[in-house]
């Protein structure tokens, strides 16, 4: 028998033979990774998603948006049928497009991608609203997603033409 | 209240969670601020629910045998 004392078979580090059968086993993670812990872990990952829900409310109710500006955005004129234009609305971080569409009708809307905040176009030809980053296309009369991985509607800008002049005077969300 | 349910409650609390966060998502960026504070609500409900389960799981598994 050599100089190292055998240990028990329920010790760490242990070569007692009924043990070191298979390599993979460590002594250590079966303590670790057990069925008690595991219920542990579930209850706290059900605490933790259900705290990362209150920021949102929080963010909420500081900045609950209420009345919006009157902004001008281009002369009528300066917009055949079939163009469109870019500005910015309520804020400057909020980019928008006015779309003069191919049937004559006004329409404009936030124009961030509702999948990925790539900024959408207006694709005459088709007479539709593209997000080329992923090929989500949306509907021009109202905003709505006809295809591809965006799943709410683009936020749609009221406006109002005053002399010739197009103002953007409010914004829609969730509308239609 | 036994083990297997105290179980059952936790993972269906760990479901509704994931889809509660998910709805939260959506309703805050779709501005629907109503709905928003509904789900913020079930959501903490349900992790009520989970803690109750625990402590009735934790009370029964660590029971001494007489």
């Amino acid at each position: 028998m050599n100089d190292k004392k055998k240990l028990a078979r329920n010790q760490k580090d242990t070569n007692d033979d009924m043990i070191n059968l298979v390599d993979n086993l460590n002594r250590d993670e079966d303590l670790k990774y057990n069925r008690r812990s595991f219920l542990k872990t579930a209850v706290g990952t059900s605490v933790a998603l259900s705290v990362a829900t209150i920021p949102f409310s929080v963010k909420a109710m500081l900045g609950m948006e209420t009345d919006y500006n009157r902004v001008e955005i281009a002369k009528l004129e300066d917009i055949p049928e079939g163009d469109s234009v870019v500005f910015n609305y309520p804020n400057d971080n909020d980019p928008a497009i006015l779309i003069h569409t191919v049937n004559g009708d006004l329409k404009a809307y936030n124009s961030a991608c509702t999948h990925l905040m790539c900024p959408v176009f207006y694709e005459k030809t088709q007479d539709v609203l593209l997000c080329p980053c992923h090929k989500g296309y949306f509907d021009v009369s109202n905003g709505q997603p006809i295809s591809g991985p965006p799943q709410r509607e683009l936020p749609l800008i009221e406006i109002e033409v005053d002399n010739g002049i197009v103002y953007a005077v409010g914004r829609q969300y969730r509308h239609g | 209240m036994g083990k297997k349910t105290c179980w059952a409650l936790i993972i269906a609390s760990i479901i509704v969670n994931v889809i509660m966060l998910q709805w939260t998502v959506e309703a805050f960026l779709g501005r629907e601020y109503e709905v928003l504070f509904t789900y913020n609500l079930i959501s903490l409900l349900s992790a009520s629910i989970a803690l109750f389960a625990y402590f009735q799981w934790r009370k029964v598994e660590y029971k001494k045998k007489s």
